[in-house]
């Protein structure tokens, strides 16, 4: 729906947002969206993408750096921004005594719609979204996924030029997920620009043409995800060995794969896994056979093999040294005005 | 449309919003009719006698002497707890999405405000409606009625701000509440329930500041000897001060949360 590709979606420059004078949410992120992307920020809690959410939909004002979404400041400009944008928060903010019908009726009314295009519009998402049948009923009785539709319908009544989505399946079953992926494939092929954030990186993959991983506030890379899973250059073979590994002499079993595959794979490549050690190895399919061979003939029993392409989690992995699952506690409680 | 046309727009149908969320809960009504009702049924039959105190200026029945201050009771109560839903919708983010719509923010302020006018004229109406029935009088006929429930609803304007806020400012449901309770006691020291005359001295000198007492004064006039634009413009004025306080501290501090 956004007509001209030439001004980008979203467009900031060193965007940083400091909480209280020294709690550092955001330093200098810079990024760009064009006209019918679906562009991720996929980063662990606490990273900083709630806050480069809110500051983008006008919530919360940098501390330094600009954004420009369609063409328009967001400090400058609020009120045309809110006008051509969509937006759904992590928790689906609803009204619990107002129907599904009333709740996407005040969007439409907020947006200064007429009343006709507002009707129209709301049988048109109810039935979209599959929520027809609960229409006249209140949001608070609603299940978690019907919220969370509700809410998404809700943000795109006045048919906005932008949509932007904060964790947008946080909390649903795998089920409820999957079917809001679908939705939301459907919505960006009709045309909608989508922002969207993520801690899941199968959502990143899956979802997203183009995404920012970010971490500590900053972005540490930034591509399609093919791209940036072929960027790791190598996949992961995982070996069980025979009883854990060699038990005579008692030797630790990294070290001794490191020894037996001296020359085929860098001994910094072979790690210690739950299920025996993990090499990682560039075309594994190719170089496997060789390697099951070697160890074969030096001794050492292989009793599993697992061969995994690289996922979004190992990118993250390589850029930031840890894993994007670990969880950490220093969020900040209210993200202020 | 002009800004104006615009935040009255928007008020409307935010208020409808708020409006819903009051209706559609029925412990709503009942919390806020309950006291008021107990009192009024309650203390006319105990306290039955006690008109027959020099003071009470020739009134034979308690009821009807009561029933003023019981109707300012009410709207009090009908928004002593008003600031709560601006503060559950700070919490779950909703303020955050009426924040992101393309309207002005005093809108949003007026969507909780205005319905406020209404339900505390209705609900004052209603416990007026149950007076009448047990007996007092309305000297002032059916405009009586009338301007008895506008006079109700702003008050309940007025006052909300002292909800509003401790809720804006703590942006904690207990201090809210807790304040809120704080501040039934205006009704105790007001001639509520004995005219002026018999208060101890400390106790007149609270009631003479107390704008609550104006309400109820006019409220009195109204229904037991008519009207009077003397009494009744005292108790817009008092209302009016009341407003202008608390009504200020209110945007101000909206203006701190939600700017």
């Amino acid at each position: 729906m956004l007509g001209s590709r030439a001004v980008p979606a979203i467009e900031t420059d060193g965007l940083t947002k400091v909480y209280g004078g020294d709690t550092k949410a955001l330093d200098g992120i810079t990024f760009r969206v064009d006209g019918g992307e679906l562009f991720g920020l996929l980063g662990p809690n606490g990273a900083g993408k709630t806050t480069a959410i809110r500051i983008l939909s006008t919530l919360l004002r940098p501390t330094a750096g600009s954004a420009r979404v369609l063409g328009l400041d967001v400090v400058a400009d609020p009120r045309q921004v809110r006008l051509r944008l969509g937006l759904a928060l992590q928790t689906p903010a609803l009204d619990a005594f107002s129907t599904g019908r009333e709740t996407l009726e005040l969007a439409g009314r907020m947006h200064g719609m007429k009343m006709l295009d507002i009707r129209r519009r709301t049988d048109e998402l109810l039935e979209l979204m599959g929520l027809s049948k609960v229409a006249t009923k209140l949001t608070g009785t609603y299940s978690g996924g019907m919220k969370r539709r509700l809410d998404l319908a809700s943000a795109l009544v006045h048919c906005p030029d932008l949509l932007i989505l904060d964790e947008p399946t946080e909390g649903l079953d795998p089920q409820s997920r999957s079917t809001l992926w679908e939705e939301l494939e459907r919505i960006n092929a009709a045309g909608t620009t989508m922002l969207l954030t993520t801690h899941y990186m199968e959502e990143a993959d899956r979802l997203c043409s183009r995404l920012a991983i970010i971490d500590s506030g900053s972005i540490v890379v930034e591509g399609g995800p093919e791209e940036l899973k072929h960027a790791i250059g190598a996949d992961t073979v995982v070996l069980q060995l025979d009883g854990g590994g060699p038990g005579a002499d008692g030797g630790d079993p990294v070290e001794h794969v490191r020894d037996l595959l001296d020359g085929m794979v860098p001994r910094d490549d072979v790690v210690a896994h739950p299920a025996g050690v993990s090499l990682s190895v560039p075309n594994a399919g190719g170089a496997v056979p060789d390697l099951l061979r070697r160890l074969e003939v030096n001794g050492l029993r292989v009793t599993g093999l697992q061969v995994r392409q690289p996922s979004l989690d190992d990118v993250f992995l390589k850029h930031t040294g840890r894993s994007i699952r670990e969880e950490s506690a220093d969020q900040p409680i209210l993200l202020g005005w | 449309m002009d800004r104006l046309t615009a935040l009255a727009f928007e008020s409307y149908h935010l208020g409808l919003r708020t409006t819903r969320r009051f209706l559609r809960v029925p412990a709503n009504w009942i919390s806020i009719l309950f006291f008021p009702l107990i009192q009024l049924l309650a203390f006319s039959q105990l306290y039955k006698d006690i008109v027959q105190l020099p003071g009470f200026g020739g009134e034979t029945s308690y009821l009807a002497y009561l029933a003023p201050g019981q109707v300012a009771f009410t709207a009090l109560m009908a928004v002593s707890w008003s600031g709560y839903g601006l503060l559950i919708e700070y919490r779950t983010g909703y303020l955050d999405k009426l924040r992101a719509y393309p309207i002005s923010r005093w809108a949003i302020l007026g969507g909780e405000m205005v319905p406020l006018f209404f339900q505390a004229a209705f609900m004052a109406g209603i416990l007026l409606a149950v007076s009448l029935l047990l007996g007092a009088g309305m000297a002032s006929g059916v405009g009586g009625f009338i301007l008895i429930m506008f006079l109700s609803g702003g008050f309940g304007v007025a006052f909300a701000g002292a909800s509003f806020i401790p809720a804006l400012l703590t942006k904690s449901e207990q201090a809210t509440g807790t304040i809120s309770l704080l501040l039934f006691p205006l009704v105790f020291l007001s001639t509520a329930f004995v005219p002026k005359a018999l208060m101890p001295g400390w106790m007149q000198v609270v009631n003479d500041w107390n704008p609550v007492t104006y309400l109820i004064e006019a409220i009195r006039f109204l229904m037991s000897t008519g009207f009077d634009w003397a009494v009744v413009s005292k108790a817009v004025v008092s209302l009016a001060i009341l407003g202008a306080v608390l009504q200020a501290v209110t945007f101000w501090a909206f203006r701190r949360l939600a700017g």
